[in-house]
């Protein structure tokens, strides 16, 4: 018998896959180019689920981004410009009163700003009661992660559209501001749907006054969000944001391509940009606000408690080597641990050369420097490095470096939260780090203050390097309310950091995020605090 | 038989308590603190000591332990140790796109796998065969995940026939379908290499019976012989592996859902060990130690049914 099977599986194979192509295929968002364009836009995060999404709790860049759609601030950041800040819930940017020894900041509430409707609780309209309420949420440490960025500040409601914010030291603008505007506890959550929700239900359930509302989440899935028709700025042109968490690279790749995703986070590889960039359909944004990389010298193991050993060391490592590791195009290198292309405070390269201190590659000088401090045959150094590719292919990188001037570094490779841990245990004698803070004051006091020295520090933090030399200048600049001041003030602390070469700044990596061409942010990319591109109401779906 | 279902069931207890001891166990030596995972990098370590303390991770293990194995008599399967979420209801959103992945793949394999078995035997050593095996082979050794990637870039986003990723809407049939096709052939094609060469090992050694012999001899069409003689009795041993299969494509089905952003079991679980989600992982595993147990079971009381001497033995 010959049973004639192949025609009858070529069959079933086609019929599976035209069932398919008729039922559905890529669908098509995108409305009509002129006036509204609505559409749900489909944006693919590189994580695995929601973290949270209290956003005086949220820290992970999958939780920032979905926040920075359903709540406002006080003051937020210039959309697609995180250098420049405009008002949000406020109508102006206020400006600071001396009350004595106080200081006093005075916001008026926009009229009109709805809380978003949530189960049990009908839309309302925001009041200083609402503002009051949730700054104190965020300056309690039970209820925000964020606390200690509030302390010695008072929350006041003077009259239902009038907040009034006092200061034990005063601040100037450059520190006030990011406080309160649209990044961690700046946000501002609804009294009612808090006290409704309760600190676990805000986890998976945002509640704000921003252009998006929640609609539904699923777990390892997504996040729905739905345009919010009552948003003070108008209604946004989307119709909804599905928010989907895909931790593979090559799936929000492919999900692009497709046609399933508008936007997708991508990796800072310049490799992968141009791949995409070959591609008619997509186009990949490169922008800031970088994660900047350091590196930390523990000044209590020696041999690096000798100066002259820690600047060998600098010596030994060229910045273009790590640069090349991501590509040119993605990342750009540091000459202080503030990035001066972002924030005020930093020190460019031009400034730290004229000053002899951009540590310019030189490992003929590296040996040099080592042979006189009694090591001319090297030395060795063990240390741990977390399995993510952002810290393992720079402490590799830093290991082939060192190399070359005798030193050798045993890496032992853990998993992340492993490696976080050890660090903080204060046992890697060099520790890089990759890390954006919102400005030179979080930087400085959180990596150079010796409040914050690793285990030994009043509030343990980041300080790895037992650094303690420029506490007053960080201290005095918080204080100092003239802003030119205390930009000079932060540039003379990273000035003595370099000098003792208790941190070697390597390079930032920008943001990349791939998106269809018909995908609109409705502003320009420079930098986001949120960590993505910004979606907003001004956000638009075109048809190519 | 009533005595042989009880032994049956009673035997499972202690093999499902061994399965969730090795459940919480191999969930704890996960490295990593899952107080920090939860919290991010930027948490302070009063933070991080305060929520360790909330979760009660400080407990000792056989404290730790024994509140597991009470939650879980008591049906409760937790909550999410960073988001808070019910994994009841994770589980319950996520199950039934794991099934219906799992039964399609199944399909796929066995309606695919068992033809082609047939028709390779019944070529015996001619070119449909040679073909056959090597293809068999070939798909035995393809990777599901890599025949994914392939199939998503021809099917979806070459043609953009078919999602190249997503699960669809469950409650809209077309969406869910055209969501499944590609997952399912992935799956499915992989599972019809075995089938094939099940099939067709077993239709040879039918074909040579002497039944099959006479059958022929009386004159009977080719046609009916094979289908009606010789596949009845090459369908037993597939029939009886195909739980095994079942069992197989659960666990294969992870690197499936991964590669097509899918919702299910295996993305729940390898998500909540990204994010050291303690409760979650180690729930979704008793789920699915619970089904594969289950399986198990059900194949045990199927052996005794069909085979009396299984039962007498028991």
């Amino acid at each position: 018998m010959k049973v004639r099977l192949a025609p009858m599986l070529a069959l079933s194979m086609a019929t599976l896959l035209v069932i398919g192509a008729c039922t559905s295929a890529a669908p098509t968002n995108t409305g009509p180019q002129t006036g509204r364009t609505g559409g749900i836009l489909r944006f693919g995060q590189s994580a695995a689920d929601v973290g949270t999404l209290d956003p005086h709790f949220a820290s992970g860049t999958q939780d920032r981004s979905l926040i920075d759609m359903v709540f406002n601030a006080l003051i937020r950041f210039k959309p697609g410009d995180g250098t420049q800040f405009e008002p949000d819930l406020a109508a102006s940017l206020p400006e600071p009163k001396s009350e004595g020894a106080k200081q006093a900041w005075t916001f008026t509430l926009r009229k009109g700003v709805m809380c978003q409707p949530t189960d049990g609780v009908p839309a309302y309209e925001l009041t200083s009661d609402d503002v009051v309420y949730s700054l104190q949420k965020s300056a309690d440490k039970n209820r925000s992660a964020y606390a200690g960025e509030y302390s010695g500040m008072t929350f006041e409601a003077i009259d239902p559209s009038t907040v009034k914010v006092t200061l034990d030291s005063p601040l100037s603008k450059a520190l006030l501001y990011p406080k309160l505007a649209n990044y961690s506890g700046g946000y501002i959550v609804c009294r009612k749907a808090a006290e409704k929700l309760g600190a676990d239900g805000l986890k998976t359930h945002p509640v704000g006054t921003g252009p998006f509302t929640f609609k539904r989440y699923s777990p390892k899935e997504k996040v729905e969000l739905v345009a919010n028709e009552a948003y003070f700025r108008g209604k946004p042109q989307l119709d909804g944001v599905e928010f989907l968490y895909m931790p593979d690279l090559t799936s929000r790749e492919l999900g692009l391509l497709g046609g399933q995703l508008d936007v997708a986070n991508g990796t800072a590889d310049i490799a992968w940009v141009e791949k995409m960039e070959r591609n008619a359909d997509a186009k990949v944004d490169v922008f800031g606000v970088g994660e900047v990389v350091s590196i930390h010298f523990n000044s209590r193991i020696p041999p690096l408690d000798k100066l002259p050993v820690r600047q060998a060391i600098a010596y030994a490592l060229d910045r273009a080597e790590f640069q090349s590791l991501t590509g040119a195009r993605v990342s750009e290198q540091v000459f202080s641990p503030v990035p001066a292309q972002f924030m005020p405070g930093g020190l460019t390269q031009q400034e730290t050369a004229a000053k002899g201190l951009d540590y310019k590659s030189d490992r003929d000088k590296a040996k040099k420097l080592l042979a006189d401090a009694g090591l001319a045959n090297g030395f060795t150094l063990n240390m741990v490095t977390s399995e993510l590719p952002s810290y393992r292919v720079v402490y590799e990188s830093m290991q082939a470096q060192l190399a070359k001037v005798g030193i050798k570094i045993d890496l032992k490779v853990v998993d992340h939260t492993s490696m976080h841990s050890t660090i903080r245990l204060d046992t890697n004698p060099i520790v890089v780090y990759v890390a954006f803070r919102p400005n030179a004051d979080v930087y400085l006091s959180q990596f150079f203050h010796s409040d914050a020295i690793v285990v030994t520090g009043k509030k343990p933090n980041t300080n790895f390097s037992h650094y303690a030399s420029i506490d007053s200048l960080i201290d005095q600049a918080r204080s100092e309310p003239d802003t030119a001041k205390q930009t000079a003030l932060w540039k003379d602390a990273q000035t003595k950091i370099l000098q003792d070469m208790a941190a070697y700044p390597v390079m930032f990596t920008n943001l990349v995020y791939a998106r269809r061409k018909g995908v609109d942010y409705g502003h320009e990319l420079k930098s986001v605090l949120a960590l993505y591109p910004g979606i907003d109401e001004t956000t638009r779906l075109m048809k190519k | 038989m009533i005595r042989y279902v009880a032994q049956r069931v009673l035997l499972t207890i202690p093999v499902f308590l061994s399965v969730l001891t090795i459940v919480f166990i191999v969930v704890r030596v996960l490295p990593g603190d899952p107080a920090t995972a939860a919290l991010g990098d930027y948490a302070s370590k009063e933070a991080v000591d305060a929520l360790r303390e909330r979760l009660r991770l400080n407990d000792p293990l056989p404290v730790q332990y024994l509140r597991f194995l009470a939650d879980l008599l008591r049906g409760d399967l937790g909550t999410s140790m960073i988001n808070s979420a019910p994994i009841g209801d994770q589980i319950a959103h996520n199950l039934p796109y794991t099934l219906e992945l799992t039964l399609a793949a199944l399909l796929v394999g066995v309606t695919l796998g068992i033809p082609v078995g047939v028709y390779m035997a019944t070529r015996h050593n001619e070119l449909p065969d040679y073909i056959g095996r090597v293809g068999s082979l070939v798909g035995l050794s393809v990777p599901a995940f890599y025949l994914g990637i392939l199939l998503i870039l021809l099917v979806g986003v070459q043609l953009k026939w078919l999602p190249a990723i997503g699960g669809g809407d469950l409650t809209d049939a077309g969406d869910s379908l055209t969501h499944l096709i590609l997952p399912a052939l992935t799956l499915g094609l992989v599972m019809t290499a075995s089938v094939a060469r099940l099939a067709r090992s077993a239709m040879l050694n039918v074909l040579t019976q002497d039944y099959v012999r006479t059958a022929r001899a009386k004159g009977i069409r080719e046609r009916s012989v094979i289908s009606r003689h010789a596949l009845r009795s090459a369908l037993i041993p597939i029939v009886a592996l195909t739980g095994i299969w079942g069992v197989a494509l659960i666990g294969d089905s992870v690197t499936t859902e991964l590669v097509f952003s899918r919702p299910g079991l295996g993305k729940l679980m390898v998500g909540a060990m990204l994010q050291r989600d303690y409760t979650t992982l180690q729930s979704t595993m008793v789920i699915y130690a619970l089904f594969v147990v289950g399986i198990n079971l059900v194949t045990d009381l199927a052996y005794g049914f069909v085979d009396p001497r299984v039962r007498t033995k028991g």
